[in-house]
């Protein structure tokens, strides 16, 4: 009897377990078909593409020659919020770019969009001896000690967008309330067409404490109130995704039938949003914000009106370019915030951006 | 009381809708419109379905706390496959493996004799890893050219949202397998007294092991429901859902003494929540508030189930006849 | 006469889990990570282990009492977020001195709530503590607004960052609260009542224990260690944040209980057996990170560990000759 029920238990252990692990292998394998591609694409593009990239900004001057300069030992640490959206993969794609342009070796860890894993990963970061730190926080309120360790340890911290808290050295980050800006320019330049159409948005903003990310909101509200509408809806999209836009904007059509167009802070609860008016048959602009393939994809399916381009990748890529003036040139960065550019995306300049975005990055812009 | 107590259990949950109705039709004029209220009544199904799986875990005296995890898993999956294999398959393969992990859940909750509580919260951990290892962190973009999958969660029939009738059907399966079958009056067996029902001959484990493998099941649907609305596989789907999967289980009047099933009152239980999210949209509320209120309902509804058990055990050891 | 040796040996195994058993384990794990990566074996890097391992053990201390009683409590996570931005917030006005005690003395309240809860309106633990979960959470959203408590206060700072000797103040903290615990649990007569109460509620009302009591009592002290906790853990992070402070917490500790060698379900446990495993949580968390495995696998291996925990547990027990 005990020695059957010992089996049982032994055999029901090794299910399980064989259960766990093959789904897992399964997803593995997954995931190397979903690296290798880009991988691939990079091999084929020339390096140089990516770097000789015209006016989107400033490059390095021939960084294919400096890094012959730079001592070998130099070690980038990158601190990404997570691996899971396409943004931050692009941030990451960016800075793992510009070390290996400059000859740095690199370390990427991911905070998994968990505040207390992304204050330990900056302190492992300082314990292994990073020479510069680049971090894209889930929380900028909690870096502040973090990044105090890291400056007393004589390592140079800059924030690749989000937002920052302590004696961070630089923050690059996106023309927030410019992109909110342009949201509402473009919603209603579409509109001017009909004459007749009510002066009612809908708004799908976000959980406060965004506070950069915020300014878009803010951005469209006054843009939209000084051409004369009004926002007759404004909720927080909760869970902050696809499926979250959906039901928001569900329930922003219930409680303001009349409204006429929305925009949503962030590209995939855009992307949801507009599943929903298409869902609902009714003829509503959805417009977004980011960027990301979701976006594009929708924009060339017609059902997303607009949404305004973040670039993810320069900005990550510019985080170590001011790494790179920190350690090796020895310039000044204290507490600086340096702009990004956005850009609107329309089905008209689509396939310009599309194509703007693999040369630059050399990945499509699509996956 | 005890007649009360009956009452409750039979209309308390119109009793709630009727006057949540009263409220928000003289705060929105909108509300008595039939587009709101489908959309509402479409917005209840997704915990309405589940809590019909979860409906019969309680009745067994069971619970699963991985059933978001598993509506994630789902959604990547579903999302993998249709390039692979075409909608129809990816459906009935993501639904497999939907119900593959209640079967894993069973099985640890039945052979290694864990507790379900502590097993499908470690599954829940264990389950939101895979979802997500499985796409290397990603979401998966489903492009549905041909736009068969997207029907399921944004189509229509009737006017009305195709996501009602699938609740329906579901509604009718599950109401006869609880209430019209021999499974079902296992299922009350296992829940009203465990070891009667094993001594009576009862495959204990196999009931055990069925029940959570249709709980997860039904998460499986939902998932395949939600992910063709957005047309994305997110791995992260559907944060803390179980929160208000068991509200609605418990509010509809299955008692977490088990035994008892309730699938009337869990469907509306489904409408009601969705009711109350509606009102708190118009008071344009912050979303904490939401989760807040949920959670007060939750404990509302346990508070009301508390002392119907410590009622009806005292109607018991006096001899009363219920 | 084999077959009762057979019997002895197997009980003797079984009953060494906390003393050979678990050391085994620590010792495996930090063996194993240690020739995987060369940071692993620095001072440095074991005195975080030994940090992070506290935050994890200080509540595992009120959570034992907890779980030896056959209760169970999954709301801490959150109630420490919930305490945690109020006590931060009360900072400027109070001080830090005050503002620290006042958090203890909340999550020591809302232990009681959830106490109340659950031995007179006679719901189920699990489920009233899930509830709460939700509502203390989301209370600290509503009294925040979701925006980050900054502190600013040395004494508060120093409970999470300070060290005497070289060692990190949480440090001698989770130390201090172990001797407390142990010293509660074996020296006193509430610490027989609450292995009573769990072993078999029925038989300890029958002599006289007041059950529900002791349960209130195991509440508060799982809020009692919770607030420690918090203050602890938002000082290291130098900012209480309502969303992110505590996520998975509940997890951890009742990992750290159960694989300490707690049964679930009540009955006489191992408080020293809960230091070890939160050692081996913090040294395999820690060597993972360093050896930067996908946080997703992470996830994987912690909820695996936990069912493995319990299952462990169950087979010991049924070796023992014991029902579980």
């Amino acid at each position: 009897m005990g020695k059957t029920k010992l089996l049982k238990i032994v055999l029901v252990s090794f299910v399980s377990l064989a259960f766990v692990f093959t789904f897992s292998f399964v997803g593995c394998a997954q995931v190397e078909e979903v690296i290798e591609e880009p991988i691939e694409d990079i091999i084929e593009d020339p390096i140089e593409d990516i770097i000789e990239d015209p006016e989107e900004e400033p490059v390095p001057d021939e960084p294919d020659v400096e890094p012959m300069e730079v001592p070998e030992e130099i070690t980038i640490g990158f601190s990404v919020w997570t691996m899971e959206f396409t943004f931050f993969q692009r941030v990451e794609r960016g800075v793992r770019d510009a070390a290996e342009d400059y000859g740095f070796e690199y370390i990427m860890m991911d905070q998994q969009s968990d505040a207390t894993k992304m204050v330990e990963d900056i302190n492992t970061l300082v314990g292994m001896g990073v020479d510069a730190i680049s971090i894209t926080p889930v929380d900028p309120g909690a870096i502040g000690p973090a990044v105090q360790n890291a400056r007393d340890a004589g390592i140079p911290v800059v924030c690749a967008d989000i937002g920052f808290s302590g004696p961070v050295n630089a923050l690059i980050i996106s023309d927030n309330y410019l992109g909110g800006q342009l949201a509402a320019e473009y919603m209603h330049e579409l509109l001017a067409d009909a004459p007749d159409h009510s002066w009612e948005f809908g708004l799908g903003n976000l959980s406060p404490e965004w506070t950069y990310a915020r300014q878009r909101g803010e951005g469209f509200r006054d843009k939209a109130e000084e051409l004369g509408y009004e926002i007759a809806s404004e909720l927080i999209v909760d869970p902050p995704d696809a499926e979250g836009g959906f039901d928001t904007m569900q329930q922003i059509m219930s409680a303001a039938p009349d409204i006429v167009g929305a925009f949503f802070c962030s590209g995939r609860e855009a992307v949801g949003a507009a599943r929903a008016v298409e869902a609902a048959g009714e003829d509503i602009l959805v417009v977004g914000y980011n960027g990301d393939p979701e976006e594009l994809l929708a924009i060339q399916d017609g059902i997303l009106a607009a949404t305004i381009l973040q670039l993810p990748y320069e900005i990550g890529y510019q985080s170590v370019e001011i790494l790179y003036e920190i350690l090796v040139e020895g310039a000044e960065y204290e507490q600086e915030e340096i702009g990004a550019p956005v850009e609107l995306v329309t089905p008209e300049n689509l396939d310009d951006i599309a194509a703007m975005i693999e040369e630059t990055t050399g990945i499509s812009a699509f996956e | 009381m005890i007649k009360f107590l009956k009452l409750y259990e039979k209309i308390g949950i119109f009793i709630l809708i009727v006057l949540a109705s009263v409220v928000l039709s003289i705060m929105s004029p909108h509300f008595l419109q039939v587009r709101t209220l489908l959309s509402i009544a479409a917005q209840g199904t997704y915990a309405a379905i589940i809590g019909f799986g979860m409906t019969l875990a309680l009745t067994m005296k069971a619970f699963d706390l991985s059933v978001d995890a598993v509506l994630a898993l789902t959604s990547v999956f579903v999302a993998i496959f249709i390039p692979m294999v075409g909608v129809p398959l990816a459906i009935v393969f993501s639904l497999l493996i939907a119900a593959s992990v209640g079967m894993v859940n069973g099985l640890i909750v039945t052979k290694l004799g864990v507790n379900p509580l502590i097993t499908t919260l470690a599954m829940m951990t264990i389950i939101r890893g895979i979802a997500l290892l499985v796409v290397g962190g990603r979401q998966v973009i489903i492009t549905d050219p041909d736009r068969v999958f997207r029907v399921i969660g944004t189509g229509r029939i009737f006017g009305i949202p195709n996501q009602i009738y699938i609740m329906l059907l579901l509604f009718a399966i599950f109401f006869i397998m609880l209430y019209h079958t021999p499974f079902g009056r296992h299922i009350s067996a296992v829940g009203s007294n465990e070891s009667a029902a094993r001594i009576s001959g009862l495959r204990v484990d196999l009931i055990k092991i069925a029940v959570f493998m249709l709980v997860s099941f039904t998460a499986g649907v939902v998932g395949i429901i939600r992910t063709s609305q957005s047309l994305i596989g997110i791995p992260t789907m559907a944060p803390d859902f179980v929160l208000v999967v068991l509200t609605v289980a418990i509010l509809g009047g299955t008692s977490l003494a088990g035994g008892k099933g309730n699938l009337w009152g869990t469907l509306f239980a489904g409408i009601f929540i969705s009711m109350i999210y509606y009102g708190l949209n118009l008071l344009g509320v912050q979303i904490f508030y939401q989760i807040f209120s949920v959670g007060l309902v939750l404990l509302f509804a346990l508070f009301v189930d508390g002392i119907r058990t410590r009622y009806l055990a005292i109607a018991k050891a006096k001899g009363i006849k219920m | 006469m084999v077959e009762l040796q057979a019997r002895s040996l197997r009980v003797k195994i079984a009953q060494q889990w906390g003393s050979l058993g678990l050391p085994f384990l620590l010792v495996a794990v930090v063996i194993l990570f240690s020739f995987l990566s060369p940071v692993f074996r620095t001072q440095f890097n074991f005195l975080s282990i030994l940090r992070f391992a506290s935050f994890i053990a200080i509540s595992a201390v009120g959570m034992a009492f907890c779980i030896m009683a056959g209760e169970f409590d999954i709301s801490v996570g959150s109630m420490m977020a919930l305490v945690g931005v109020l006590g931060a917030s009360f900072v400027p006005v109070i001080g830090g001195f005050a503002a620290v005690l006042t958090t203890i003395a909340i999550s020591s309240f809302l232990g009681f709530v959830n106490g109340i809860f659950i031995t007179k309106l006679k719901i189920p633990a699990f489920i009233t503590t899930l509830g709460m979960m939700f509502v203390f959470r989301s209370l600290a959203y509503i009294y925040t607004d979701n925006v980050s408590v900054y502190i600013d206060n040395d004494f508060w700072l120093y409970m999470g960052n300070g060290r005497v000797l070289g060692i990190h103040f949480p440090i001698i903290l989770m130390v201090l609260c172990f001797v407390g615990g142990y010293l509660m649990l074996r020296k006193t007569p509430f610490g027989r009542y609450v292995v009573a109460v769990g072993t078999n509620a029925k038989a300890a009302e029958l002599s006289g224990i007041h059950v529900d009591r002791i349960k209130i009592a195991v509440f508060v002290m799982v809020g009692f260690f919770v607030g420690i906790s918090s203050v602890v853990i938002s000082a290291n992070m130098g900012v209480a944040n309502p969303g992110l402070l505590g996520q998975g917490y509940e997890f951890q500790v009742i990992t750290a209980v159960v694989l300490g060698g707690t049964l679930l379900g009540g009955g006489n446990g191992s408080l020293g057996g809960a230091l070890l495993a939160a050692l081996i949580l913090g040294s395999l968390r820690n060597g993972m990170n360093l050896m930067q495995v996908s946080s997703y696998w992470q996830q994987v291996v912690t909820g695996s560990v936990l069912i493995f925990a319990v299952a462990i547990n169950r087979l010991r027990y049924t070796l023992m000759g014991q029902e579980a």
